[in-house]
């Protein structure tokens, strides 16, 4: 890790600007690999780990649950209702709950919970490595035999991808809900024919597809900021250049995400 | 990565981390702010659990819309090409659907074999007779649908072979734009300027300027205003024949009434001929009493019918002893007459 520091410094402050640019996503995705690794390690999980874990996944999604839910509720109703009444206009209205489950509940709401949770929790918490970083925290917890990936890193990412997960699972699900009733009233005689859609549109497929991007979200949108407020080095090492380079770099991997996936579903 | 400090026992009690510095900027982040969370192990495990049980409950929903806890059964539907057909589009039955196309292959005799799995609950609406489509429309995707017109015919086996005609909106364009040009040139036809349809619309034309003419639709008809008005005046002749008929009518109704009155009401014919009839009926009985008595008295003539018939019987014997009596008197008075002096000189003298 020392060595691959040592050249990563190398690199980024003598080449050009384009190997400058594939050092550093090569350092992102090094940096990605070895948090997933570390993750599925259970040797990371000690007693400070466990209780950050804890506490970060409790502190960055339970607060925020209720309000992106209501928001999505929102949202959905609004969408429901545009496509309802412009399929009904055209007379294509049996398409009108297919298109909004495709559109919205698989195309939009992952990636809408992915951008929040960004927003709300992994880009201040890279912003926040790197202000530790600055004050010295790390070389505490390393005078303390703590290592501060384990303890101060990995909880956050994994909390990010909780909390990604969590809220687009939710959002999905009220999503769906709200469309039927949107669709079909408050009753239970379109149950049927809404399972029925709602089958015929999650092939297994296209379920894959879905999870991975629910996934690859998340881990996206955890790791980016991480890495960045962990590598800021070729520039001055500000909270603001941290957090600005891992939104850029974030928004760019979710919009390779999105455009894989509709490859994988519709091409 | 490699200088990573390894963890503690876990035999040790859990103990939380060095806190990190407080910082305007570390409080950006959610946890930035040090608040203890009570139970905060209970809480995040609860959250833990939660997320799971979406997850899986979205799980077991999308397995169950899919059918995969449904029984099936297979139909394998054989059609010529295999244009429209994708796995996962749906057989439908008067626009439910009942079955789900599992994939599409060829068979050894080189035709579309279209492998169909039937959910077994719905299964009962497809039957030996049941007919199946594949339509690919303008709009939309090809839709497979299945029509039964005999549900009294036994239920479709599991594993049935069936047939399944196609409809190409497509293939059909071609056709239609062919007979369409038939039609355009057969209108064009039809419309030129020595065209029966216009010569046709000549004489309509001539025929509702007749129409708007004085006479009419008379003269339309009969084609010149004679005709047109002598059968004007027929008509009004008809009216003053069936004013004269209602009159009669009314006069015949009257006749009626006044023959009414005098036969059946009071003191009329019918009264009189009630009577009649009595009295009638009073004569004939007289004349049965009459004709009884003519008939004791016939009676009593044929009893002396009888007897004079007896008495002419008995006449014959009395006649023959009469005329053998007058025999012998003749011949008594001949023999005297031969005799003296009553006898005569029986002579001839010839001329």
């Amino acid at each position: 890790m020392t060595h691959l520091s040592t050249w990563y410094r190398t690199v980024s402050h003598t080449s050009l600007a384009p190997v400058r640019w594939a050092a550093a996503w090569a350092r992102i995705t090094f940096f990605g690999a070895v948090m997933v690794v570390r993750a599925f390690s259970p040797r990371s999980y000690g007693p400070e780990t466990r209780y950050n874990l804890a506490r970060h996944m409790y502190l960055d999604t339970a607060p925020i649950l209720g309000w992106f839910t209501v928001l999505i509720a929102l949202f959905t109703l609004i969408i429901t209702r545009i496509v309802i009444v412009t399929s009904e206009s055209y007379g294509l209205s049996q398409y009108a709950l297919e298109m909004v489950v495709r559109v919205l509940v698989v195309e939009l709401i992952p990636l809408t919970a992915a951008l929040f949770v960004a927003l709300r929790c992994t880009i201040p918490s890279g912003a926040a490595l790197v202000e530790m970083r600055r004050m010295g925290h790390f070389r505490t917890l390393h005078r303390r035999r703590l290592d501060p990936i384990a303890v101060e890193v990995l909880p956050r990412l994994m909390a990010g991808i909780f909390a990604c997960i969590t809220l687009a699972a939710l959002s999905c699900v009220v999503a769906g809900v709200l469309a039927y009733f949107a669709v079909w009233g408050f009753t239970s005689a379109g149950m049927d024919a809404y399972m029925h859609t709602t089958g015929r549109v999650f092939s297994p497929m296209f379920t894959f597809i879905f999870c991975m991007k629910t996934l690859f979200f998340a881990i996206a949108v955890s790791v980016i900021p991480m890495a960045s407020g962990l590598n800021n080095i070729e520039d001055d090492g500000s909270r603001e250049s941290a957090a600005l380079q891992g939104l850029v770099r974030m928004f760019g991997v979710l919009l390779v995400l999105e455009a894989l996936s509709l490859v994988g579903n519709y091409i | 990565m490699a200088e990573t400090t390894p963890p503690p026992p876990s035999h040790e009690p859990p103990k939380p981390p060095p806190k990190a510095p407080e910082t305007p900027v570390s409080k950006s982040e959610p946890t930035g702010r040090n608040v203890p969370v009570r139970n905060l192990e209970l809480k995040a495990t609860m959250l833990l659990a939660f997320t799971v049980a979406l997850i899986v409950a979205s799980a077991l929903f999308l397995l169950r819309a899919r059918g995969y806890f449904e029984p099936k059964q297979q139909l394998y539907l054989i059609a010529d090409n295999a244009d429209g057909v994708v796995a996962g589009m749906d057989l439908t039955f008067s626009g439910f659907a009942i079955g789900t196309v599992k994939k599409a292959s060829l068979n050894e005799a080189g035709q579309v074999r279209v492998e169909v799995d039937v959910i077994r609950k719905d299964a009962k609406w497809l039957r030996t007779s049941s007919v199946f489509t594949l339509v690919k429309n303008i709009f939309g995707p090809a839709q497979l649908r299945a029509y039964s017109g005999v549900l009294t015919d036994p239920p479709l086996p599991d594993g049935a072979e069936r047939p399944v005609l196609r409809g190409d909106f497509n293939e059909e364009v071609g056709r239609v734009i062919g007979a369409t040009k038939d039609v355009l040139d057969n209108l064009n036809q039809i419309t030129s300027e020595n065209s029966e349809l216009n010569r046709s619309m000549a004489n309509l034309q001539s025929f509702t300027q007749k129409l708007q003419g004085r006479r009419g639709a008379l003269h339309a008809i009969f084609g010149n205003e004679e005709d047109a008005r002598k059968l004007v005046q027929a008509v009004e002749r008809a009216n003053v024949a069936m004013a004269e008929i209602q009159r009669l009518a009314q006069r015949g109704d009257r006749f009626v009434q006044h023959a009414d009155t005098r036969v059946f009401g009071a003191n009329g014919i019918a009264d009189d001929t009630q009577a009649s009839m009595r009295q009638l009926q009073g004569l004939l009985t007289d004349a049965r009493g009459s004709l009884q008595r003519v008939d004791a008295v016939l009676k009593e003539a044929q009893g002396a019918a009888s007897n004079v018939r007896e008495a002419t019987a008995d006449l014959g014997p009395l006649r023959a002893e009469v005329e053998a009596n007058l025999r012998k008197i003749e011949d008594m008075i001949n023999d005297l007459q031969r005799k003296w002096p009553f006898a005569k000189d029986r002579k001839i003298e010839l001329p």
